[in-house]
Formats: structure tokens, sequence, C-alpha cells
């Protein structure tokens, strides 16, 4: 294998001389660190290779000492290691020195896996060498992703929990186009059997039992959509259509008529969302809304969007009592609920999603005759076109 | 017999007409309790079907103001609702019958029996 920084001087294949004392003394310290550590030359072979180093790439020292680092590097990262070294000796730019990142590191069994890597560097009389320290990242990363898990299912339990409360109110709805499919189709079967010239009306009787059996069929779809399981995505998408059909979805499992004044902001951007997560938001903040303002004379909520400085607003406003002062504090903290048969996961796993999204669910507590107010901030998306859309 | 349907989902509304002539009534329907109070005045002999999800004044205040007039029509509620939401909203309430969505002509013909020269259906 061929050294990086070929230079003429620079020995094939140094003889690794036996170490000192105070080299001996200075490598059992090193074995005894947690972190892994690796010293290179300016030519990026390996001159000390310590213990932690080889558990965690499966080599011993004495197989890598005096061979280029490269080999404990994946392919890609092999390459631009030589290029990083060579300019870095040639023009003294840091890329990672001093900084310490996250770059990936290659198991002798061919794994690749994330590390976090800092890198000093030290003049000693045999030449510039340069220090790595090394922590495996792996047991972090499966917190992180065992958390994301966990959040997953919680905002898809919220989801469901969410339908099943308007599960009553949504049985109610789908009894409506069945039972004008029924009724459409007995008169028609009556009219038959009974020799009734039904000709010149069948044709439009048919079409609404047709229609009936859409609009059956179009709530399922739309409950299905919101309450089955997927892995997170992101979309580039207008969000006021999705906003809308999200009214529609909370509206259908609402018993009481409520007034809702719907203003669409202009020329917004487009935003890059998990478009359900973005619904569950908008299903949240209109049931709280509705619920809030239920006790009032002339309930009304008005749903608003606008463009804010990069990014889009949606408002829910709803002219209810307001956030008590005291219920504020934890407004937002999972299982805070005034309801008798609230979760009070609402909120928390609402502005968890906005977040998750680098946006912000903030709240604009009212009171004293003014409704609460929440404003779902989402920035815009990246000017980039996405092909996933 | 004149029956007076008071539904606001259209779809409903409109099926229910369709059958409710089909077996031999006059149908007159309303969207909501308000437009039957603007119109004239059901008659005993009369029957008025009421949903109970109702737009605006609900379907229980609209029974019950049915049942009190002097002579009251018979009084239907059709609903999709929970046994829970019925007594909830019926409390102490007797309608003539009570029929649950989805709704068939044999559920609205046992309340109602069709004056239809065939009678029952077939
Ligand atoms: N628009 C609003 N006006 C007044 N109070 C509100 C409003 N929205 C939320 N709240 C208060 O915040 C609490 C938490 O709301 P959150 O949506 O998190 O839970 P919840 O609605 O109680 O239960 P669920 O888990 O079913 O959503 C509510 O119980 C209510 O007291
Ligand atoms: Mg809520």
């Amino acid at each position: 294998m061929r050294d990086f920084a070929p230079s003429p001087d620079a020995p094939a294949s140094p003889a690794p001389h036996p170490p000192t004392v105070s080299e001996a003394r200075l490598l059992s310290v090193l074995d005894t660190a947690a972190d892994g550590i690796i010293v290179i030359d300016e030519h990026a072979r390996i001159l000390i290779f310590n213990k932690a180093c080889e558990r965690m790439f499966g080599v011993p020292a004495a197989e890598v000492v005096g061979k280029n680092v490269k080999l404990v590097m994946p392919t890609e990262y092999a390459r631009e290691h030589d290029a990083y070294v060579g300019s870095y000796i040639r023009t003294g730019v840091k890329k990672i020195i001093g900084i310490g990142r996250e770059v990936q590191g290659r198991h002798a069994d061919g794994t690749v896996f994330p590390l976090e890597l800092s890198v000093g560097e030290a003049a000693t009389p045999d030449g510039r060498q340069f220090i790595g320290i090394l922590r495996d990242l792996r047991p972090r990363k499966e917190s992180e992703q065992r958390l994301a898990d966990l959040q997953g299912e919680l905002v898809h339990l919220a989801r469901v929990s969410a339908i099943d409360e308007m599960g009553a109110a949504i049985a109610h709805e789908l009894n409506q186009p069945l039972t004008a499919l029924m009724l459409y189709l007995q008169a028609i079967r009556r009219a038959h059997s009974r020799g009734v010239d039904i000709v010149t009306v069948v044709g439009d009787i048919l079409d609404k039992a047709a229609g009936e059996a859409e609009r059956a069929g179009h709530i399922i779809q739309r409950m299905r959509q919101f309450v089955e399981k997927r892995d997170p995505e992101r979309h580039v998408r207008a969000l006021d259509p999705l906003i809308d059909e999200a009214i529609d979805l909370t509206l259908l499992g609402q018993r009481h008529r409520i007034r809702i004044d719907r203003q669409q902001g202009e020329n917004l951007p487009p935003v890059s969302v998990d478009p359900v997560q973005v619904q569950q938001i908008v299903v949240n903040l209109v049931r709280n809304a509705i619920e809030a303002a239920s006790g009032v004379a002339d309930p009304a909520i008005q749903i608003r969007t606008r463009a804010d400085d990069g990014g889009v607003v949606l408002e829910v406003q709803d002219n209810g009592p307001g956030i008590a002062p005291e219920a504020l504090p934890k407004l937002f903290e999972a299982f805070a609920s005034s309801k008798r048969r609230g979760m009070g996961l609402g909120l928390a796993i609402s502005r968890t999603i906005a977040q998750n999204h680098g946006g912000d669910l903030v709240v604009e507590p009212g009171g004293k005759g003014r409704g609460a107010c929440f404003s779902l901030i989402l920035p815009a998306a990246a000017a980039v076109p996405d092909e996933v859309g | 017999m004149r029956v007076h349907v008071v539904e606001d989902d259209a779809g409903v509304s409109d099926s229910l007409a369709l059958i409710l002539r089909n077996i031999g009534h006059t149908v007159i329907s309303y969207p909501d309790a308000e437009s039957l109070f603007r119109a004239p005045l059901p008659q005993a002999r009369d029957a008025v079907i009421v949903d109970l999800s109702l737009p605006g004044i609900s379907g229980a205040h609209l029974v019950r103001w049915l049942l009190n007039l002097a002579a009251p029509p018979r009084v239907v509620v059709i609903t999709g609702q929970s046994q829970g939401f019925i007594d909830h909203q019926l409390r102490g309430l007797v309608p003539t019958g009570l029929v649950r969505k989805p709704l068939d002509v044999d559920a609205i013909t046992r309340v109602l029996p069709a004056e239809d020269a065939a009678g029952s259906p077939a």
C-alpha cells in the first residue's frame, strides 16, 4: 500500500524500534484510557494504537503500527483523509485539528460505525505528530434511536387515542352515508318488485347511492391515513391544503357545530414536513379550541396562516376563556390536562413535532374575555427542488 | 300520512324522503328545527321525524316542543349517536319511536306503517 504523501525521504516502511522505558510507561498509560488513542506521523503512519483502539477496530496494535491510518477508515473517508493531511501540511488550513467532529471508522470485520474524533498536533524531534482521540458513538446513537422510536410510538398512540375519542362521533358520521345508501337501494328494490316504472329516475338514484358510498369510503380513508403507523417523512408541501384536510377530519368527530373563520395567507412558501404529523398538530389545536369555546354563547374559532420571516405561521384562535395563569407554566408538559377525559398529551406532542420540524409551537394565553391563540411556526422549505414532494 | 323530516344531512334527508314517498307518505323536509318553526304547525295526524344531532336548536329541544303541543303529532327520533348520548339528550322525553342509524325501510315501517297499496315492503 502506498502512503498518502509520497515524500522522497520517507522510509517505505519504518522499522518499529523497541520502546524506551518512558515510552513504555506512556504506552501503558494510554492503554488504560477508555477512549481510543491513535498517534500518527506526518505521513499518516500509525505510531501508537492503544488497547481501546484494538477493541474498537478489532485489530491488534502490532498489525497496524507503521501502516497508514486509512486502514481504520471507510474508503470514502480514506480518500479525503489523504487530501486533508496533505493540504494541512502544505497550507496550514485546519479542517479538524483542535475542533473535533463526527467521523466514521471501519472495524476489521467491515462494519462502519460513527466516531467522535478530536485531533491534536505535537511537534516532536521526529517531526510533526497528530494525536487522535476517538470515542465510539454507537451507544449514544442507539439511545438516541431508542428515544426517537419511543417518541414515534407516543405520537402514534396519541393519534390513535384522538381517533378513539372521536370514534363514537365518527361512527355517527359513517352512519349518514350508510343510511342514505341503504334507503336509496331499498327504494329501487321496492319499486322494482312492484313493477313500478322507475326507468326515468333509477340512474339518478343510483348515482346518488354511489356518491354516498364514496362519501363513506372517504371518511374511512381519511381516518386510516391519520392513524396508520409510518416512519417519519419529509415532503415539500403547501401548508394550507394540509390544514384544510385536518380541519375536515376534526369536524368529522364533532357533535356540535362551531363557526370557523378560515383565512389563508398569500404567497406562502412551501414547508418541508411530515404531512400526517403536521395534521396531527392541527387536529390537536382545533379540538382544544372547540372544547375551550364550547362554553360560550357563540363559539367561533379563527384559523389563519401567514408568512413570517423565512417561514409560515398557523394561528388557531378561539373565543373561549383563555388559559388560566396557573396552568400556563406546565401547559406543554405531558399529562397536564384540565379535562375529565383528556390525556394532556395533545400540546406536549404537538410541540415535540413542531420542534422536530425545526419550528415551534407557542401560545398567547388570552384571558379576561379573550381566548387563547396557539401559533405553529414552521420554517420554509429549503429552495432545492424536492422530488419526493 | 304527512311526514315532516327534520334532518340536516342532505343525503339522509333526500333518501329518506324518497323511501317515505315510496311507501305512500307525503313528505316535507327541513334542514333544521328553525325552518320547521317557521312553517305551518304539524297536525296531530302528521308524523315528525327528528334527527337528534341538529345544527342550532337541538333535536331534543324540538322533540320536547313537539310533544308539548296541544295536539302533538307522532314524533320519531332518528340518530346515529351512542346510547349514552341518546339517554342524556332525551332525559325523560318519550317519543313515539326511536330508530338508530343506519336506517332501513323495515325499521321505518315498524314505526310509520306503509300506506301504499302493497302495505309492507316486499
Ligand atoms: N384553546 C385553549 N383554551 C384554553 N385552554 C386550553 C386550550 N388549549 C389547551 N388548553 C388547556 O391545556 C390543557 C392541555 O391541553 P392538551 O391538548 O395538551 O391536553 P388535553 O386537551 O387536556 O388532552 P388530550 O390529550 O386529549 O389532547 C387542556 O386540558 C386545557 O386545560
Ligand atoms: Mg387536547
